[in-house]
């Protein structure tokens, strides 16, 4: 009896102490860190400041001159475009190859796992592949500049709105097979007795998208559109390491925004104030994610 | 008869069309990793030629000579191969524990577990990479790479959560009643029979794990800042700034640090997908 109680009571510690690791690492690493940035940007603390030298707490001051900053906003639109164009031209893509290659067809196989390959190649390897395909004097690029109605030779990462072109391309390249192949495992979950009731009665391709595939399919098409987005919000060494957010600060998102306001314009206060808004903005995105995966598991059950 | 014809044709225009929409994809995925290995075999002076030639001429393995030799590729990656093992120790270790206290116990606090996991798994690092800058100043932590690989671990951890947990969740209950009959405490099922059965899950996480260190590069150009302990992130992003690397040096490099994840991430896709989109899709 003794024995029994004590198995219970270790039961119920057990979970605690199962996720303690994680809760110190995370704590150390993530929610501490935090609360410094928080508290940083409520001061006029700059980067070069000497150990002795007094910080001043101002309040929401650092927050009024985002507001009134054009560069911020700026940031926070050309955030918005860039994650928005990920979400319409990558998960986009997705579907479409991944429609394209659900039937079964010779060398299928192979096609697929082409398609994991840009995902899994590291950023800076696929950085370093871009700046010279985009190379302004010797890219390959240079190849199809001839043929383009507009005029590139102010360079593809160095002059706009190419640079911004040039980002979205990469990024593309980067994601879009890889939402093609959970697009393809979705598919694949589509009842067939469904599709050929419907071929029956004589629906279309077009027909039997829209009224057999896509209800099946759109909790993963909802889902992906949001991850798209937050890997997009996300996205720092791929940006920074081609064009480092210009030319001007042309594409400078807001995590780059977080990082050359401290770096290059020493501004560490107003830099931690920029990376607030970037965590709340990451709260709501999380907060989405939920409430669509509920819904999502609402629906499978 | 003729309606029938009439269909069998579309048909095959159709199928060609699709034949020629998957191979002008294909190629476009794959045409940046061909122009990595045409530059990386060719000669300078054949790679600066205008037009540019779309195929090798006299291909020579002299790039990836020079970014061993020349460069410190060798150390940068046994450098990345050391905090990648350690972030998979750490990693698969904790994921696992997470895992089954999320998966096989009714507990206080488990939503807000979750939510945590889910906010670490999409906060940037690059808001918070200064703030823990501070921290590992304080601590004496920077320059190591043993400390970067416990950051590396705290990001990628959510992920190994959400792989493993479906695949403990996927146990029979029944086996659970049995082994507490037989007398096996709660660590002792973990041990003897989840762990066993869900090997290739936690193999995934173990991948996932090492690849997500392998490839990260903010963090580690943060901390790191001897030559001699940076990664190969760092280090080839530092060559990449040095204006003098021959062209075909720097993409020898991008193929011999790029190329391991590729190859491997193709064995293990199906765990990958489940668990970036935290279980949610059913694959």
């Amino acid at each position: 009896m003794k024995n029994r109680s004590s198995s219970q009571f270790s039961h119920i510690k057990l979970p605690y102490l199962l996720t303690l690791p994680i809760i110190l690492l995370v704590a150390l690493l993530v929610v501490y860190p935090i609360s410094q940035a928080i508290w940083t940007s409520l001061t006029d603390k700059t980067l070069g400041a000497a150990v002795d030298e007094k910080i001043n707490f101002v309040g929401l001051r650092n927050y009024n001159s985002l507001l009134h900053s054009p560069t911020f906003l700026a940031s926070l639109r050309i955030t918005t475009t860039y994650a928005l164009l990920n979400v319409v031209f990558s998960v986009g893509a997705g579907l479409l190859t991944a429609i394209l290659v659900n039937k079964k067809f010779r060398g299928r196989g192979g096609i697929r796992a082409l398609m994991t390959a840009p995902w899994a190649f590291p950023d800076i390897a696929s950085v370093i592949i871009f700046i010279w395909i985009l190379n302004s004097a010797f890219g390959v690029v240079g190849i199809l500049n001839q043929h383009l109605p507009f005029d590139t030779s102010g360079g593809w990462l160095t002059s706009s709105p190419y640079a911004f072109v040039s980002i979205i391309v990469m990024s593309m390249w980067k994601t879009f097979p890889f939402y093609s192949i959970v697009f393809l495992a979705a598919l694949q979950g589509v009842p067939e007795d469904l599709t050929e009731a419907a071929t029956v009665d004589g629906a279309g391709p077009f027909q039997r998208f829209k009224t057999v595939t896509l209800p099946s399919i759109r909790p993963t098409f909802v889902l992906l559109a949001l991850l798209a987005f937050i890997f997009a919000f996300r996205q720092f060494s791929m940006i920074y390491l081609t064009t480092g957010g210009g030319p001007e600060r042309d594409t400078e998102t807001l995590v780059l925004a977080v990082y050359n306001t401290a770096f290059k314009y020493y501004d560490l206060a107003l830099s931690s104030a920029i990376g607030v808004v970037g965590l709340i903005f990451t709260f709501l995105i999380a907060v989405a994610f939920l409430a669509l995966q509920s819904r999502a598991e609402k629906s499978n059950s | 008869m003729a309606i029938v014809r009439g269909t069998k044709l579309s048909n095959r225009v159709r199928a060609v069309f699709r034949y020629f929409t998957i191979f002008l994809v294909s190629l476009l995925v794959i045409f940046p990793l061909y122009w990595m290995l045409v530059t990386a075999v060719q000669a300078p002076e054949v790679t600066l030629r205008y037009p540019p030639v779309l195929y090798p001429i006299d291909p020579n393995l002299k790039g990836f000579h020079a970014i061993f030799f020349e460069k410190q590729m060798g150390k940068w990656l046994i450098n990345s191969g050391f905090v990648a093992i350690l972030t998979t120790a750490i990693t698969t270790a904790l994921s696992i524990l997470g895992a089954y206290a999320l998966s096989w116990f009714k507990w206080r606090g488990k939503m807000a577990f979750g939510l945590m996991l889910l906010f670490t798994q999409m906060l940037p690092e690059a808001l918070i990479v200064i703030p823990i800058f501070k921290i590992y100043s304080n601590f004496h932590w920077t320059d190591s790479l043993a400390t970067l690989s416990l950051i590396h671990a705290a990001f990628v951890i959510p992920v190994g959560v959400w792989i493993l947990k479906p695949a403990f969740e996927g146990i029979p209950k029944e086996v659970n009643e049995a082994a507490q009959i037989d007398g096996c405490t709660p660590m002792g099922i973990l041990r003897k029979i989840i762990i066993p059965l869900c090997s290739p899950a936690i193999l995934a996480v173990g991948v996932v794990a090492f690849f997500a260190s392998w490839g990260e590069y903010l963090i580690a150009v943060t901390m790191i800042s001897t030559e001699g302990k940076y990664p190969a992130s760092v280090g080839l992003a530092s060559t990449m700034s040095q204006l003098d690397t021959p062209i075909q040096t720097l993409l020898s490099g991008a193929i011999v640090y790029g190329l391991p994840p590729v190859i491997l991430y193709m064995f293990i896709q199906r765990f990958v997908i489940s668990g970036l989109t935290a279980g949610a899709i059913k694959g």
